[in-house]
């Protein structure tokens, strides 16, 4: 690839270079701090889009790869690449920021804020491109802390708090990934006498031993719960997200917390296939219990905001479980759920953000009768609750469909009771929507003002995506299935797990 | 033409999508003739495309248009296709008709509404979604407008959000819908996994080789959410609540069009069903759930959950129907049915607007007088409901209990027992709205609705007829209830219209009838008939003549305490659990992590105690480590090691 | 024959002293004289102005480090060797933690100089023992002889006493210096008894003659031996501050005066850890059986109770010192897994974070402001408004010591964790990086006040923290090396890699 624009490069370089910049310009222009930062995320989102045009649909492996050696005494090089399972997740990244960016005001000191959360994007880049285990822990790591100063920051009351158990409860789990990533690392050198960070390799040797691989796979998978979050280790996120500001709610849940379910998909089922397997009963299980736990849970919040970060905790279950599918719908309708519920409950983040901005409170008891005195607000509120609840036409259905379908064929009870899922996202979506939007509104609500324009562009681009997947998939789908299939061969090549090919297995009628 | 089906659902989508963006600027009533003009336009393209089909070969009437690749994932494909056949067309048909006919009506009675752009915007979506359901080749594409429709009705039902009770119908409505969505979708999954395909034509076909379990499986999945959307037992629950919304949407969504969806549905997977053993359950479903809803039907007040627990009675009728395997019959009451009881919404609808929003049929009376129109019609609706011959309701039930008796007996008795009570609450219904003397006066009884009712109580009460345009439907689905019988004359094959026209559709699902002999059948058409009459003539000495008091117990106007029941544990013991859980969530799971790191905190609190300052103690502690390393390589590895 | 005949015969041998290699010596030599000088400077001349002694400080720590580079070279050719009759080892592991110390002098005597002038101190002589201390560093770093690093260790250390005295006005400084003094005349008699019993059951005290013996002789009755090892584990325990030998850190780092303490952990931790590692890795490399599940429990006692303690901590300095210990269980990771690799990683952890302390306890002292007695949470709050960019770099000097990506605190970890697991210890890696994720808590305490925690009344009535230049030089010295090390670490592990040590058989 040399000589060639290097794009994966550029999309990690920009934004980071755009921090520092921020960071040198004075503060006595906000201005011009301002512009700085979005002209960075517009360019970086920019790039991501060109990155899509440029992709090569129907092609499997990975495209636009970089490596170049960097710690070479250790095997380490800076080693990138994408391929469907990542591509939209950049794009994504690329494309929530400037959004984010302008959808929501921090109010103060705006030139550190957009200097942590210019790097915050270039370590999320770099998460979802890294091909290089260390560099992908790097990443990974790196990230903890701009999203640590940035709930600490410009977050709400309890801020300090949540911040510090975001930072400590994802480190603990990454600690664990670090040792595993080292002791996958040697054994792998062991057996084969190479000494390599590099995935494809790691991946493709499959040299580790049966046993240490479900010890590695533990070490990898914990991180990754945590950042999913999965069931029980999910308690750092309703804190996080209800006091981080309203960008940070949008980026953690917009593609954040995707680094752990892309991780399963990447370091899980990519390097350790067997021990996938091994664990798969495990991982459905808890998959299935954040799905009905998140719901419920969800339905008894009196915040609006953390009850949308406990219905992420049951969005990213149903992604969980498409992931141990092992059937191409499952992983596929997994991918597609990561964007949508990006699309989705960033929309979710934002417009409770502008609830805030305009009563100063997210308890949904202090709310009421919003949508006579702003129908347009109430009726992109609506749309948004709907994709979320999973209503077909619209993208959160097609991703939750697939994932149903693909995990029934292969894990039909445990789908049987994860499908109970879709009603309890109705009813607790529903119930907060009546009691925020529905009934007379009283003397405090009655001022509530309606969508503004600048608000309104912010949110156009996610109800046309809402829409579009919703009724067009196809394109996306079309990139992600290549590697879906890819990654589903490999497992099924190391493991002899035979995913059943579907109508075949209509038995004849005795 | 028949390339053209996908105007049909176009045109509501493009009138929904033009009032989405020009809705307010339109505003009344152009909003509404635009709207009514789409459906109708809908209307002209499938009668246009019935033609075309009629010009086919009966096996040629079936044609797929596939317009996109939907949702294609390694093998599995689903394209956004849509299937013309006379199933299909015959329900595109009556859901476009009387759709158009009830907008019409809506531009009445939405009259001076401040959202009254945002009701047909809603009411277009509705169509599209209701067109897609029924045009859907496969059965993502029904899926995606069942739910749309369910959507649109909890729109609708919401659409005076401002009061609490309609807010709680629409989630109410949406919820259980969603409860029956859940068996559909893993109906979906199974067909998938064992048929490899979402399209009907291919379930159907391989339904010949699934196990009979399997079969059984899907086809009782499906009834699930047949349950839901058609209201039948145990999930009705959301219907009646449904009233909440404006009349002419329960006329339309309510009665004649979406809750037929799920008969739809199972008539659509007949051969599916025929091939397993899931026709008895539906069967008895369907009659259970017959004879439940008119039971209560009998104790109403409210002139609207009259008809909408007949709603639920008469689709419990189409189950049994569909349980008995007469298919034909099951369409036939659909359509009959979407007459009749579309008919008395509006009628309905045309009292509550006369009588200034009151609900309350203790408070109405002698209105034939006043609304003269009305009154005629709704007679109609009701001679045809109670089954009394020649009009259309007498055909299509009297169909429905041939089959029933074919299949069992029992299943027939019981029809025969809801048939009588269908004439007699519905003539109660009518005398206390139209004959009797006028009680609107009185402050008897009380409304549901206070609030628009007060308002009622502010002018002067005196009924009014209706505009032209809420009597003209009225007029039409009178004569089409009137003459709806025609469809399908049991006399000779030539006349059974309806059954050669689907035969190619439902054919070999079809029951065959075993005792079905002509000299049974016109026995049980006598005893049916008797049955009606015997209920009308009950009804009319009860409530005209007074000659017996009314047997109206609490327990049936609280609708058997069911909902009640319900309602009490969802409040109770349900909402309890979710406390729990949420408590649980907290202190525990929480409590666990914050309690990690409260434990560090207080064991670094325990070692500081050690930290004394004091060098004496210092020197303890590195005195007592030399001590343990020297037990360690003196003791442990040099004597023993 | 004939000679050995004539000596018995009577005439006395004229007593030969071994051959001494100058040009080798010359680092050495140079910090003593630099020593001497400025001593004598200090009693003789007439006052010079003060930021001279710094700067001969710095020069001669500079000089001398230079020289230890020509040394590297030098070895690089001729490969290592002996000194003074083996008495000491040139090699590339010697010269890595000699340039260290020499680094650490550098940035001391920088710091020391603001130091003195803030506390209005004339402290001159504080400049002669900080390089003393730092001679007895380097004796350390290259003894191949347990009674030679004795002396290097009593060198080191009685400077040190002084040095921590040195606020001649603030009590706990002198208390601080008196404990010190005690354990460490303590610790130092366990040290000197355990180089007795090692000599007793081998009869040498040089340690390659010592390993020779071990490996050719198995002895019946190790008792001896192993007696010697315990004690000598103590002795250097008590330097490195490792569980349960740690106890005085805390006292002690926090009544210094702020250099001294920064010199403290980085120079002295440096000297005792180049000690452990050759005495043990190298010299009782055969018994490791023996003294290696020592190490693992004292590496676990460490980081578990240095994590654990410092979450409890609200004097800043007192915080520092638990992550000192902290760091020391880190490094105690390295050794025990007694392989290159490992030894590899210790260096460069001992590297990164002797740069990273100074660095750290740079803005300690400043952020002290004068009077350098009150080092409390509190006194950081609003930081992050006062002086953004000092509380940036201190944000990334915690930071790295927190172990976060692309700082050398990252690198360093990484590197003993990788030699663990390479020898497949990997319980002690997973109790470390725990131990991490908690002391992690420690500087995320910090931070807070820095940059989140509102400002109280009367915090704009403080004194401006001012940042002069010689302090701030050392902090921006420190941030770009920790940043560099951090992004492009590769020439920094190759160091590390070729300085495994040697012990010179002749």
């Amino acid at each position: 690839m040399a000589g060639e624009f290097p794009l994966l490069t550029s999309l990690i370089v920009v934004p980071a270079a755009g921090s520092a910049l921020v960071a040198v310009l004075s503060k006595r222009r906000p201005d011009t701090v301002r512009v700085v930062g979005l002209l960075t995320t517009v360019v970086t989102a920019a790039l991501s889009v060109y990155l899509l045009v440029q992709f090569k649909a129907g092609a499997d492996g990975f495209q636009f790869t970089s490596k170049h050696l960097w710690i070479e005494e250790w095997g380490i090089s800076w080693n990138l690449g994408v391929d469907g399972i990542s591509l939209f997740l950049v794009v994504l990244t690329g494309l929530l920021f400037p959004l984010a960016l302008v959808g929501a005001d921090p109010h103060h000191d705006t030139k550190p804020y957009l200097a942590w959360l210019l790097l915050l994007e270039a370590g999320v880049m770099g998460s979802f491109l890294a091909l290089d285990l260390f560099l992908f822990f790097i990443f990974f790591e790196i990230v903890l802390v701009p999203m640590y100063f940035l709930i600490g920051g410009w977050g709400y009351g309890e801020r300090i708090y949540a911040a510090t158990k975001f930072f400590l409860y994802t480190m603990a789990g990454s600690a664990l990934m670090l040792v595993a990533i080292v002791a996958t690392v040697f054994l792998h050198r062991n057996a084969t006498g190479v000494l390599t960070f590099d995935v494809n390799e790691l991946a493709s040797t499959q040299a580790i031993g049966v046993s240490a691989a479900r010890w590695l796979f533990l070490g990898f998978a914990v991180a990754f719960a945590v950042k999913v979050p999965l069931f029980p280790l999910h308690t750092w996120l309703p804190d996080a997200h209800t006091q981080a500001p309203t960008a940070g709610s949008v980026i953690l849940a917009g593609v954040m917390l995707k680094l752990g379910t892309y991780g399963f998909l990447r370091f899980g089922l990519y390097l350790f296939p067997e021990a996938s397997r091994w664990f798969r009963p495990l991982f459905l299980t808890l998959a299935v219990i954040g799905i009905l736990y998140g719901a419920v849970v969800a339905t008894m919040q009196k915040d609006l905001k953390r009850l949308v970060a406990y219905s992420s905790v049951a969005h990213l279950g149903f992604i969980v479980l498409g992931t141990f599918a092992f059937t191409s719908q499952g992983l596929s309708g997994g991918v597609l759920q990561m964007i949508n519920h990006g699309v989705s409950t960033g929309a979710l983040f934002l417009l409770v953000g502008m609830i805030y901005e305009r009563r100063h409170t997210r308890l949904i008891s202090e709310l009421t009768g919003l949508q006579k005195v702003a129908p347009v607000f109430a009726g992109v509120f609506t749309l948004v609750m709907l994709s979320s609840i999973g209503v077909p036409g619209l993208n959160g259905f097609v991703g939750e469909f697939l994932v149903l379908i693909g995990s029934f064929v292969t894990a039909r009870w445990w789908t049987v009771v994860a499908a109970t899922g879709v009603i309890l996202a109705a009813l607790y979506l529903l119930w907060a929507y009546q009691r925020v939007f529905h009934g007379e509104p009283d003397e405090a609500n009655r001022s509530f003002r309606e969508l503004n324009w600048r608000e309104g562009l912010v949110l156009a681009p996610f109800l046309a995506a809402i829409v579009f997947v919703g009724v067009y998939p196809k394109p996306m789908l079309d990139r992600i299935e290549p590697s879906v299939k890819q990654l589903v061969a490999h497992v099924e090549q190391h493991t002899g797990f035979v995913s059943p090919e579907p109508g075949a297995s209509g038995e004849a009628r005795p | 033409m028949l390339d053209l089906v996908w105007l049909i659902p176009a045109l509501p989508l493009a009138g929904f999508l033009v009032l989405l963006v020009f809705g307010r600027r339109l505003g009344e009533p152009l909003a509404g003739w635009l709207a009514t003009a789409m459906v109708a336009a809908a209307f002209a393209v499938t009668a246009g495309v019935f033609f075309a089909l009629l010009g086919e070969q009966a096996e040629e009437r079936s044609h797929v248009v596939t317009l996109f690749s939907w949702v294609p994932s390694g093998s599995l494909s689903v394209d956004l296709a849509l299937l013309a056949d006379p199933l299909s067309i015959t329900m595109a048909l009556f859901v476009t008709g009387i759709a158009s006919l009830i907008h019409l009506f809506a531009i009445g009675y939405m009259h001076g509404d401040p959202k009254f752009p945002k009701f047909f915007l809603y009411l277009n979506l509705f169509v599209f979604s209701m067109l897609m359901l029924v045009l859907g080749n496969n059965m993502l594409v029904t899926f995606l407008g069942w739910e749309g429709v369910g959507a649109c009705s909890y729109f609708l039902i919401s659409f005076f959000h401002t009061r609490a009770s309609a807010a709680t119908a629409g989630k109410k409505a949406f919820v259980t819908n969603r409860i029956g969505d859940w068996g559909f979708m893993l109906a979906m999954f199974l067909s998938f996994q064992y048929v490899g395909s979402l399209d009907y034509a291919r379930l159907n076909e391989a339904a010949g080789d699934l196990s009979s379990t399997t079969a059984t499986a899907i086809a009782l999945l499906l009834f699930v959410g047949a349950c839901g959307k058609s209201a039948q037992l145990p999930l009705y629950v959301w219907l009646p609540d449904a009233m909440e919304g404006p009349t002419p949407v329960s006329a339309l969504i309510h009665a004649a069009t979406m809750v037929t969806a799920g008969v739809y549905l199972m008539t659509r997977c007949g051969p599916l069903l025929s091939a397993s053993d899931a026709g008895t359950v539906i069967a008895i479903v369907g009659v259970a759930t017959a004879l439940f809803a008119a039971t209560i039907a009998v104790a109403q007040n409210d002139i609207k959950k009259v008809l909408a627990y007949s709603t639920v009675s008469q689709l419990g009728y189409m189950f049994l129907a569909v349980g008995s395997g007469a298919y034909v019959a099951a369409i036939f009451h659909m359509v009959t049915h979407a007459f009749f009881k579309a008919l008395m919404f509006l009628g309905s609808g045309s009292v509550i607007h006369g009588m200034h929003e009151e609900q309350d049929m203790r408070r109405m009376g002698a209105l034939r007088k006043f609304l003269p129109v009305t009154a005629a019609t709704f007679i109609i609706g009701w001679l045809a409901i109670a089954g009394v011959p020649p009009f259309s309701g007498f055909w299509s039930k009297d169909e429905i209990l041939l089959y029933a008796y074919d299949k069992s007996p029992v299943l027939w008795a019981l029809g025969l027992v809801t048939a009588l009570l269908t004439a007699y609450y519905m003539t109660r219904q009518v005398v206390l709205v139209f004959f009797g003397e006028a009680r609107w006066n009185e402050g008897a009884g009380h409304s549901d609705h206070s609030q628009p009712a007060d308002q009622g109580h502010a002018e002067h009460r005196t009924p009014h007829e209706s505009p032209w345009v809420m009597l003209l439907p009225l007029v039409v689905l009178a004569g089409l209830a009137a003459v709806g019988g025609v469809l399908n004359l049991p006399f000779s094959h030539s006349t059974e219209f309806l059954k050669s026209w689907l035969e190619p559709v439902v054919g070999e699902a079809e029951r065959t009838l075993a005792k079905g002999t002509k000299d049974v059948k016109w026995i049980l058409a006598g005893i049916a008939t008797a049955a009606g009459v015997a209920g009308v003539a009950g009804g009319w000495l009860v409530y005209q003549r007074k000659k017996a008091r009314p047997i109206e117990p609490a327990l049936l106007a609280d609708g058997w305490r069911y909902d009640r029941a319900i309602a009490a544990f969802m409040g109770g013991p349900g909402r309890q659990a979710f406390e729990a859980a949420t408590w649980a969530d907290r202190t525990i799971v929480d409590g666990a992590v914050n309690g990690t790191g409260r434990s560090v905190r207080s064991l670094g609190q325990v070692f500081r105690r050690g930290q004394t300052g004091l060098v004496r103690v210092y020197a303890a502690a590195v005195g007592l480590g030399a001590v343990a390393l020297l037990l360690w390589f003196v003791l442990v590895r040099g004597v023993i090691g | 024959m004939t000679v050995l005949a004539q000596t018995t015969a009577g005439q006395r041998a004229p007593f030969v002293g071994p051959p001494i290699d100058w040009y080798g010596m010359s680092p050495i030599i140079v910090l003593l004289a630099g020593a001497l000088v400025l001593m004598v400077a200090a009693a003789l001349t007439p006052r010079w102005p003060r930021g001279l002694y710094a700067l001969g400080t710095v020069a001669t720590a500079g000089a001398s480090a230079v020289l230890f580079g020509f040394q590297w070279h030098r070895v690089d050719e001729e490969g290592p060797l002996g000194l003074v009759g083996r008495a000491l080892n040139l090699d590339h592991f010697g010269l890595f933690v000699a340039i260290t110390i020499c680094i650490a002098a550098a940035l001391a005597a920088l710091l020391l100089d603001d130091y003195l002038r803030r506390e209005e101190l004339d402290g001159i002589e504080l400049y002669a023992l900080l390089l003393c201390s730092a001679l007895g560093g380097v004796v350390m770093a290259m003894a191949n002889d347990l009674i030679v690093l004795f002396l290097g260790i009593e060198i080191l250390s009685i400077a040190l006493y002084v040095l921590a005295a040195g606020h001649a006005r603030r009590l706990d400084s002198q208390e601080s210096a008196l404990k010190y003094f005690v354990l460490g005349g303590f610790a130092s008699a366990f040290l000197l008894y355990g180089i007795a019993l090692v000599y007793g059951a081998t009869g040498s005290t040089n340690l390659a003659d010592v390993r020779a013996f071990l490996r050719a002789v198995t002895l019946l009755d190790s008792g001896l031996l192993l007696a010697g090892f315990g004690l000598l584990l103590v002795g250097l325990g008590f330097k490195i501050a490792a569980a349960p030998f740690h106890v005085w850190t805390p006292d002690v780092y926090q009544g210094a005066p702020s250099p001294v303490t920064g010199f403290m952990a980085s120079a002295a931790k440096a000297a005792a850890f180049a000690g452990l590692l050759r005495v043990f890795t190298q010299g009782f490399v055969d018994y490791q059986k023996d003294w290696k599940p020592a190490i693992f429990v004292i590496a676990v006692a460490t980081l578990a109770i240095s994590s654990i303690l410092a979450a409890v901590q609200t004097n800043v300095k007192r915080m520092l010192a638990y992550s000192s210990i902290n760091h020391a269980g880190f490094i105690l990771v390295g050794v025990e897994a007694v392989s290159d690799r490992g030894t590899a990683g210790s260096l460069l952890y001992l590297l990164a974070y002797a740069v990273l302390v100074l660095g750290t306890f740079a803005v300690v002292g400043l952020v002290g402001r004068t009077g350098d007695s009150d080092h409390s949470l509190a006194r950081y709050r609003g930081l992050g408004r006062e002086r953004p960019a000092l509380a940036l770099a201190f944000t990334v000097l915690l930071l790295a010591q927190a172990g976060v990506p692309l700082t050398s605190g990252f690198v360093a970890k990484f590197g003993v964790i990788t030699a663990a697991v390479d020898a497949r210890s990997y319980a002690i890696a997973i109790v470390a990086m725990l131990a991490a994720v908690i002391s992690a808590y420690l500087y995320l305490r910090i931070m807070v006040s820095m940059w989140l925690a509102d400002p109280v009344a009367g915090d704009d009535a403080r004194e401006r923290v001012r940042i002069p230049l010689s302090a701030g030089l050392v902090v921006v010295l420190a941030v770009g090396f920790t940043l560099v090390v951090g992004i492009a670490p590769g020439w920094a592990i190759d160091w590390a890699r070729n300085a495994v040590p040697v012990l010179a058989a002749n």
